[in-house]
């Protein structure tokens, strides 16, 4: 294995809890929920439910309306999170310097969804004959990793990978291997996700997994982990890391969030949608022994809890079986109740705030009261209700399981 | 007389910019308007206008041109 060390230098983000990563991550600390009752607009039909709406991003306000209209709003979140995360690092937005072997990785799991039903509802319902000549490049996956190589005259790998609710985390994890290889010495990773658009959401109601809610309870309808949990609630959003080669970033006096030491991967290879405990091990393993780590190293898992009734007992089984003994004592939150699911996503949002968590020494919590935990989805540390601050916190893993079958796994430690 | 209204609309709407009273020098690619998104409002004009935009035809410059360009091709539209 490589010496090399993989440093995060730079965060961004869009979520519904705020318009960057420090405020989603306050607000996440506070307790608040950015969930509440949304109903696209344009539906054929009446249609409401609870959603995880980016409601502080204004497009026309972060690209000016004639190039807000030229992206789809997956793409709209996704610059606008990766460019962010390309400032907080402090590295210049146009190319100062040799970027041919820079790249990016990104992660979504709709991509354009919201101009293809644009289309579709002008060809089928609006009777047209003819599409906007964008409609392709707006719509395509790797339209918002390209736009960032653009912008930031990135000349190596661009890569998008679309593995449903595990993309940004594989995307995470291929970036961190071509960093710690030594093929780029810096890398954007991360993923974006704007699903709620009509119909998606009534794709998602198809498969009945999404939880029911109305105005009034819509803020509290994600509940991992809780016996009261009735199924996952969609959200928009967009998260990016700068993944830097360790001696770099030392060495131009970049701030070093946090490492990112390992990433392990594994198939159920057994279900579409119905996970396994021991695929989800596998990962869990691949990831630690990636970044030689021993289970009793980790204090924090940032779970992938969607708050389906099956998904989080299944998590918790994996979890335990992995750690073994020291799982009591590892703290565990899932941080979808508060922002919601944002699929593609999600496992850039689930790493922006661990790297928040390691540096702050704090474990942001999952909302709700210990008193409404699952029994079981016992034996593990569950943070509840507030915050867990002044714990020392070493390293952290954030778990990424995708429908398909698909499991991935970031490892991180706090930064020196 | 000409109805120059719905021009003026349009490039309120799609670039927030009120040619009545604003500069009509402005120019496109100071409101973040490039080929691409250039590409889209040709698309757009010739929807909600019911006109053709040959190929050949200068690209706009300015949203005073694009107004007269609007103008132009509603008031020869067959």
């Amino acid at each position: 294995m490589s010496a090399r060390r993989v440093a995060v230098t730079g965060l961004g983000m869009v979520s519904p809890l705020g318009a960057t990563a420090q405020a989603s991550f306050e607000a996440l600390l506070a307790g608040r929920s950015g969930l509440r009752l949304h109903a696209p607009a344009d539906a054929p039909k009446p249609l409401s439910v609870p959603a995880g709406v980016c409601a502080e991003f204004d497009p026309a306000a972060a690209f000016g309306r004639a190039k807000a209209g030229t992206l789809d709003r997956y793409s709209q979140l996704g610059i606008t999170a990766g460019l962010a995360a390309w400032r907080d690092a402090g590295l210049e937005p146009a190319a100062s310097e040799d970027r041919e072997s820079w790249g990016i990785a990104w992660g979504t799991g709709v991509g354009g969804a919201m101009v293809f039903e644009r289309g579709y509802r002008d060809l089928f319902i609006g009777g047209r004959e003819r599409l906007p000549p964008l409609t392709v490049v707006q719509a395509m996956n790797n339209a918002c990793a390209s736009h960032l190589a653009i912008q930031l005259a990135l000349g190596g790998s661009c890569a998008t990978y679309s593995v449903a609710c595990a993309s940004a985390a594989m995307a995470l994890g291929e970036a961190f291997r071509r960093v710690r290889s030594g093929a780029a010495p810096v890398m954007l990773a991360g993923g974006s996700e704007a699903p709620l658009a009509y119909g998606v959401i009534r794709a998602w109601l198809a498969l009945q997994v999404l939880a029911p809610g109305d105005a009034e309870s819509a803020p509290r309808a994600s509940k991992p982990f809780l016996r009261e949990r009735a199924g996952l609630v969609l959200a928009e959003g967009g998260g990016a890391l700068v993944l830097e080669d360790w001696a770099r970033a030392e060495q131009r006096g970049a701030r070093i969030y946090a490492e990112l030491c390992g990433y392990g991967e594994s198939c159920d290879h057994g279900n579409l949608v119905r996970p396994s405990s021991e695929g989800q091990a596998r990962a869990l393993r691949a990831a630690l022994a990636d970044a030689a780590m021993a289970p009793q190293e980790v204090d924090y898992v940032n779970a992938h809890a969607t708050g389906t009734r099956e998904g989080d007992t299944v998590e918790i089984a994996a979890l335990t079986d992995v750690l073994g003994a020291h799982a009591a004592q590892v703290a565990v939150s899932a941080t979808k109740s508060a922002h919601g699911h944002t699929l593609g996503a999600a496992g850039a949002l689930a790493a922006a705030f661990t790297v928040l968590g390691l540096r702050e020494g704090v474990v942001p919590p999952t909302l709700g009261e210990a008193a409404e935990l699952d029994p079981e989805c016992a034996g593990v540390a569950h943070v509840t209700g507030s915050a867990r601050r002044g714990v020392p916190l070493r390293a952290a893993l954030t778990n990424a399981f995708a429908f398909g079958g698909t499991n991935a796994v970031l490892a991180f430690r706090a930064a020196d | 007389m000409l109805d120059t209204a719905p021009a003026y609309r349009y490039v309120q709407e799609r670039l927030g910019v009120d040619v009545k009273t604003a500069a009509a020098a402005t120019e496109l690619a100071s409101l973040g308007v490039d080929s691409l998104a250039l590409l889209e409002m040709v698309f757009e004009i010739e929807e909600r206008f019911g006109v053709k935009v040959d190929e050949d035809t200068p690209p706009p410059r300015s949203c005073g041109e694009l107004v007269a360009l609007i103008e132009r091709l509603a008031a020869t539209k067959p």
